[in-house]
């Protein structure tokens, strides 16, 4: 491990992996936080949701016990859907095929993490070819991720025009994907060499076409006093151990675009975007900002770089690494012990698992019909929360 | 006056709805689609096994390039049997994640985004399974989800189909070790995940109870 402590420096918390806490610096033993069964007070209900409806893109069941319109407290439960993926024993290329599945819509997040641990692992200098590859990937994600919570949060809104034209987007983002590295959802990308990236001359028009559009709908929206009242309120959450969206949201610079040196984002000129709000409006205004951000760093790597595959079916060795990168919803951070280019142990801190404790403690003395709308501004993926990986 | 300046907004959008399933696809993805070549390949899910091709099991993972080449055909769904014609016009799906990445329910969703507009085949989502003609299930085996799924089958009317979408779902794919269901299902999309085009013309054939 080249860059991570494992004596507790002065980073911020990012979350626990199963045998980790993980600090934006260090990782040390881990703090084991019992989590309480919520009870049920005198003339309360609790009021299910889940784990299969129609309002909800993944299986989960979300328990709310209120006395009526208030709610309460929430509980959210991701495990009805536990997936159990075994990766020790696994050569790092069979092991990557399954954890670019842990969230297969942040795949590149988790492709980036993984190949970073690796590269850490086995002293492997930065590329800057793959690094401009990784960014490239995580960045069009990140684009079409906060697309589809901006969609998302049209949908309960009642906003059937921009929620349309956000879809029609959020295909073109898909294709534009397509267009570059054969799969909408970059699944086996890293392979070999040969799956490089094909940049074709359009490109570059395409995305900016597509970025001015985005920016008319975004102020559309922005000016639309019906929509706005919807979010404005709802949801208010500042913790110093939030995450992502959430936290810039909440008026924190967290951001491991600036504060982790796993993936260089130097050159670009990025600056983490910072609302103050704290509720849904604020995190949808900082999504809404960052896809104009996001627009901008593939503009200049697709002008400027050399984006290249990692080639995993080259890479063997021995050696223990660690990563931190940002994901669409915030730090993801990935431990790999490797021996003789085999997986001896990986762990994974999810940024969903520290958005479901927020969206629970922000949901408290909201009512039911903000629910909805608060649930998907955290963006919370219930399928990077709900598996298990030995 | 809000709905007003909306509409507007999308008036001034224009169409853009592609013509699929009566013309090609107008940008098919290269992965998933039909892959054409010879031999026995490396592959991690056992694709190749008996020596032809099995898109139900194929994960994209690109390892038996360039043995194998992808055709962007995304005819790649397989009707097992006699489908029951259904007995109105619309075809209410209801589908049920029970072990995915998220890909495959992304994709799915996907149909009703203005490119591909579901809703002008007549084919809808429903928010429960009483009004559902098909079940869609992706994802692979999981403990948790195997009563909801069983329940949301029994809730169903007759007549009833089940659709499999996705590798993990039709074979396990590359996280699963076998097929969600024991049994099978009567038609089942492939691809990790399905692309929509692939979905809608299965969805289509099986509306129309074609073979
Ligand atoms: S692309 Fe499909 S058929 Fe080819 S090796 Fe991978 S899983 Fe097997
Ligand atoms: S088939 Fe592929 S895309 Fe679908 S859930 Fe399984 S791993 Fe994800």
């Amino acid at each position: 491990m080249q860059y991570y402590k494992t004596t507790r420096g002065g980073g911020r918390y990012i979350g626990q992996t199963r045998n980790f806490t993980v600090y934006s610096d260090s990782i040390v033993p881990p703090i084991r936080v019992e989590k309480k069964p919520s009870e049920i007070l005198p003339g309360e209900l609790i009021f299910n949701y889940g784990p299969s409806t129609g309002g909800l893109i993944e299986s989960v069941r979300i328990a709310l016990p209120t006395p009526g319109e208030m709610i309460r407290s929430v509980a959210v439960d991701p495990a009805y859907k536990l997936r159990k993926l075994k990766l020790t024993g696994l050569s790092l290329f069979d092991a990557f095929m399954r954890v670019e599945r842990i969230n297969g819509y942040h795949s590149s997040s988790y492709q980036a993490a993984f190949i970073k641990a690796a590269e850490d692992a086995l002293l492997i200098g930065d590329n800057r070819g793959i690094d401009d590859g990784l960014v490239l990937q995580m960045e069009l994600e990140r684009i079409r991720s906060h697309l589809n919570v901006l969609e998302r949060l049209c949908e309960p809104a009642g906003f059937g025009v921009p929620y349309h034209q956000l879809a029609q987007m959020r295909e073109e983002v898909a294709r534009l994907i397509s267009s570059i590295y054969g799969h909408r959802y970059f699944f086996g990308v890293h392979a070999s060499l040969q799956s490089s990236p094909k940049i074709s001359p359009g490109l570059t028009a395409t995305a900016n076409g597509l970025k001015k559009r985005f920016a008319l709908l975004f102020e559309s929206l922005q000016s639309s006093k019906i929509f706005v009242n919807r979010l404005q309120g709802t949801g208010k959450i500042e913790k110093p151990w939030l995450v992502g969206p959430v936290a810039r949201a909440a008026g924190y610079r967290h951001d491991a675009r600036t504060d982790s040196p796993s993936l260089n984002y130097e050159g670009y000129g990025f600056d983490p975007v910072v609302e103050d709000g704290k509720d849904a409006f604020a995190r949808f205004l900082v999504r809404g900002n960052e896809i104009l951000s996001s627009f901008a760093i593939v503009d200049q790597v697709i002008s400027n770089g050399k984006p290249e595959s990692a080639g995993l079916k080259d890479m063997h060795g021995t050696g223990i690494g660690a990563s931190r990168v940002e994901s669409p919803q915030g730090d993801l951070f990935c431990y790999l012990t490797l021996k003789d280019g085999m997986v001896e142990n990986i762990e994974f801190c999810s940024p969903s698992i520290s958005n479901i404790i927020a969206f629970e403690l922000s949901m408290q003395g909201n009512i039911f019909t903000d629910f909805h709308f608060n649930w998907e501004s955290f963006g919370i993926w219930i399928s990077e929360a709900g598996v298990e990986i030995e | 006056m809000k709905n007003t300046i909306w509409f507007l907004k999308g008036i001034r959008n224009g169409r853009k709805t592609e013509k699929f399933p009566s013309t090609n696809p107008e940008e098919p993805p290269l992965w998933p689609s039909r892959l054409v070549g010879s031999g026995t390949p490396e592959c991690p899910t056992r694709a190749f096994d008996g020596g032809k091709w099995n898109s139900g099991k194929c994960i994209s993972c690109r390892l038996c390039l360039p043995d194998y080449q992808p055709t962007g055909d995304q005819s790649i769904h397989n009707i097992k049997g006699k489908v029951q014609k259904m007995l109105s016009r619309s075809f209410y799906l209801y589908p049920v994640d029970s072990g995915t990445c998220g890909a495959c329910n992304t994709e799915l969703l996907s149909i009703l985004a203005p490119q591909f507009d579901a809703s002008r085949l007549n084919i809808f989502f429903t928010n429960t399974p009483r009004h559902a003609d098909a079940l869609v299930l992706m994802g692979v085996y999981t403990q948790g989800m195997e009563q909801v799924i069983a329940k949301a089958y029994e809730a169903m009317p007759e007549p009833k189909l089940v659709i499999s979408l996705g590798a993990c779902a039709i074979s396990g794919g590359i996280i699963g070790k076998e097929p969600l269901l024991a049994r099978g299902s009567l038609i089942e999309i492939s691809g990790c995940p399905p692309s929509p085009y692939t979905i809608l013309e299965a969805l289509v054939r099986a509306k129309e109870g074609k073979t």
